[in-house]
């Protein structure tokens, strides 16, 4: 599986440092798009959608790690991003943990030639098989660049 | 002896996060043991990284069985509950 390469070191991040849901969502959404992975016009609506889907339910799936995933008009391929929050943040996780490690992911609203739906529920369900292994958090939260996350992403790609 | 039943996924999303969540959320409600298992692969009912790592589509099979003093009462609300496409 190569689901990994759908990650780009430059828009990921080892150093979020907001205090709170809204700032690092904030954050989050400007990684994206200093680093071109995300239309600037489209930062807004990445921003409410996400803040929306968070009061949904919190995207916190436990063990210190977020999914926060959304729908998002007008995108035409799949933006995901790891991003490290060193000390944690309260989420309203569903263990109640703080979080720090997120795996963020905007996809396209339908299927197209750039977004499979089917390959979208696959590499959620990788993303959790990696999130379970206590290896992958660890060294992801020790990470010191953003091209070491991504390695760590290639490394565990067999998860 | 586990009770055991089978359901069907309908809503379009398949078993990903908010579902699942759904799903611990009703099964945290109940005493009873809970393994979900989706092909080969099965898991424990009460975690939502477990369950989105059936990657369960729509119109996948979940194969529930539960073990304890309510574990009919449990494995009857998960049925309404994806019966209901996760909205219930």
């Amino acid at each position: 599986m190569s689901f990994w390469k759908q990650f780009r070191p430059k828009s990921c991040s080892v150093s979020l440092n907001s205090s709170d849901k809204t700032g690092v969502l904030t954050e989050l959404v400007e990684n994206m798009v200093k680093s071109s992975v995300l239309d600037k016009d489209l930062s807004e609506a990445a921003l409410r959608t996400l803040r929306e889907r968070e009061d949904l339910a919190s995207t916190g799936v436990g063990m210190g790690v977020a999914i926060p995933h959304v729908k998002l008009p007008g995108l035409s391929k799949v933006v995901c991003t790891l991003s490290v929050h060193k000390e944690g943040v309260e989420w309203r996780a569903i263990d109640g943990e703080p979080v720090g490690i997120f795996f963020t992911v905007l996809r396209p609203e339908r299927a197209g030639e750039e977004h499979d739906p089917e390959a979208h529920l696959e590499m959620m369900s990788w993303v959790a098989r990696l999130s379970r292994e206590a290896d992958f958090r660890r060294f992801a939260l020790a990470s010191t660049t953003k091209k070491e996350l991504v390695d760590l992403l290639k490394e565990m790609s067999a998860v | 002896m586990p009770v055991e039943r089978t359901v069907t996924i309908i809503n379009s999303e398949g078993l990903h996060a908010r579902p699942s969540g759904a799903l611990v959320s009703v099964a945290n409600e109940f005493q009873s043991e809970l393994r979900i298992r989706c092909g080969e692969r099965s898991v424990n009912g009460r975690s939502i990284l477990e369950l989105i790592t059936l990657g369960a589509g729509c119109g996948a099979e979940l194969h529930l069985s539960a073990q304890g003093p309510d574990a009919e009462e449990l494995l009857a609300a998960l049925i309404r509950l994806v019966e209901a496409g996760f909205e219930g």
